[in-house]
């Protein structure tokens, strides 16, 4: 009944192909409309871009599940959803959205921080403690 | 010394163990994994920590409503447990009794009342996408591991604060905390050190209760039997024998019992109810004291105790007859000439 835990991901870890589809994750990202796919209410799709390492990377998320809500440009919001491939376009993968929450204003280097801390710990101590991730 | 790896703690020692008393912050993932205690049922294992509470963050991913009670899914991002979460009957209650009450003006207690009322209705009504927080007792149901929750809030986190500094800070508690193995095992020697001495105290209460003069060690074992038991039932015969052979010596070397005869059959004597014991004491002091070597100082402590020795029991301890001796001051039989002298009034 309970859907899995979603994971912190970051944008550019998305794209990258470790993660399978299906997977729950959970990541973060400037809204934008300008990039591959403007905000589309009808085909319920939208992009979130991030800047890592001199690079632009964009995750697709499709917000059917979270409609409606008040798409604000350029500002940061946290997705949390199932992972999904497009088909066709050579854009990578998609997020099918069940959480999609503004957080403007949060400090996003902080926050990497404290996945990069807890994965850390996590790694640290699987010996130990079986379990994935 | 009963706490290996894989063993449960005995649950009589759980409360020394401060994780226990507080609201863990375990990730949820570990939650779903503890083990259930065989000695308590609703209560877990996380690494050797006996854990029933415990305080969790994370996003409401799936929610379900009762008459009685909330039922959210959290999610902390390393698992999702469904948290049941109690209507308050103050709520309740609240909206029925809503149209009284006179605001003049000035403070009113009732609609102020009111008003946090609202504001705490408001804060445990959570939707699909807002963060909870959590703190509550770990069920299990039908094989499903969930909370109870005993106090549960909506956090308001626009920028992401409060699930940062969490997600900073749970990795430290484990690490000083709930990762550190539980600290008993350094304390296991007082334990049984105080385990002991207890078993002693019931011995000496039993024979002081009973004005028993001898017994054997066989007599007094079943007293020990309920500090025993609360312990790993694995060898309690060999483990009693041990505490009870441990606990005659304690009660030896404090001189309250002694060994009158040393022989296959164990018959320990209590030195306060040896009336021979007692008489051949007082009988070597006024014997004593009349010679001439000792008719001025007394005699000296070591001195009874040689003749006591040759006269009584050979077994006879240094603490039993300074016992003795205290006795027979206390009521006047014999008095001190100085800190180890004795003579006859």
């Amino acid at each position: 009944m309970l859907p899995p835990a979603a994971v912190y991901q970051f944008p550019w870890e998305l794209n990258s192909g470790s993660e399978q589809e299906g997977d729950s994750v959970r990541t973060f990202g400037k809204w934008v409309t300008c990039l591959l796919t403007q905000y589309d209410p009808e085909k319920s799709l939208a992009t979130l871009s991030t800047h890592h390492s001199s690079k632009h990377h964009c995750v697709i998320v499709h917000t059917l599940f979270v409609e409606p809500f008040d798409a604000v440009t350029g500002a940061q919001y946290i997705v949390l959803g199932e992972l999904e491939n497009i088909e066709g376009k050579s854009v990578g993968v998609m997020v099918r959205a069940r959480v999609l929450n503004c957080v403007d204003g949060a400090n996003i280097a902080l926050l990497q921080r404290a996945i990069n801390d807890q994965r850390r710990f996590l790694e640290e101590r699987k010996p130990a403690v079986k379990g994935g991730d | 010394m009963f706490c290996s790896l894989g063993e449960e703690t005995p649950f009589v020692l759980w409360g020394l163990d401060p994780i226990f008393s507080a609201y863990a912050r375990l990730y949820i993932r570990d939650i779903l994994q503890m083990t259930e205690s065989t000695q308590v049922p609703g209560v877990y294992f996380y690494n050797s920590h006996p854990i029933y509470k415990v305080d969790v963050l994370g996003i409401v991913v799936y929610k379900r409503e009762r008459d009685d009670f909330f039922c959210y899914g959290v999610d902390d991002s390393t698992g999702v447990i469904n948290c049941l979460c109690w209507k308050n009957d103050l709520l309740k209650e609240a909206s029925l009794t809503g149209g009284t009450g006179g605001a003049q003006g000035g403070f009113d207690p009732v609609a102020e009342m009111r008003k946090l009322q609202r504001a705490q209705q408001s804060r445990c009504c959570v939707e699909i996408e807002e963060l909870l927080r959590v703190r509550g007792s770990v069920k299990t149901t039908r094989q499903q591991r969930e909370i109870s929750a005993s106090v549960f809030y909506k956090v308001d986190d626009p920028v992401m604060a409060v699930q940062i500094s969490w997600m900073m800070e749970v990795p430290e508690l484990y690490r000083q905390c709930y990762d550190k193995p539980l600290q008993l095992q350094s304390n296991t020697s007082d334990a049984s050190v105080s385990s002991i001495s207890k078993a002693a105290t019931i011995i000496r209460d039993f024979l002081n209760q009973k004005s028993v003069a001898k017994f054997r060690p066989y007599d007094v074992q079943e007293l020990l039997q309920p500090l025993i038991l609360s312990q790993l039932k694995t060898t309690p015969g060999v483990q009693l024998l041990q505490l009870l052979k441990e606990a005659l010596q304690t009660l030896q070397d404090e001189g309250f019992i002694y060994r009158k005869v040393k022989s296959q059959d164990e018959v320990y004597s209590v030195t306060g109810q040896d009336k021979e014991l007692v008489i051949a004491v007082k009988d070597v002091i006024r014997e004593d004291s009349k010679r001439e070597k000792f008719a001025e100082k007394g005699c000296h402590v070591l001195h009874i105790l040689s003749a006591v020795r040759q006269r009584y029991s050979l077994n006879l301890s240094k603490t039993a007859l300074e016992l003795v001796l205290k006795s027979l001051e206390c009521n006047s039989d014999i008095i001190s000439c100085s800190d180890s002298h004795y003579t006859m009034l």
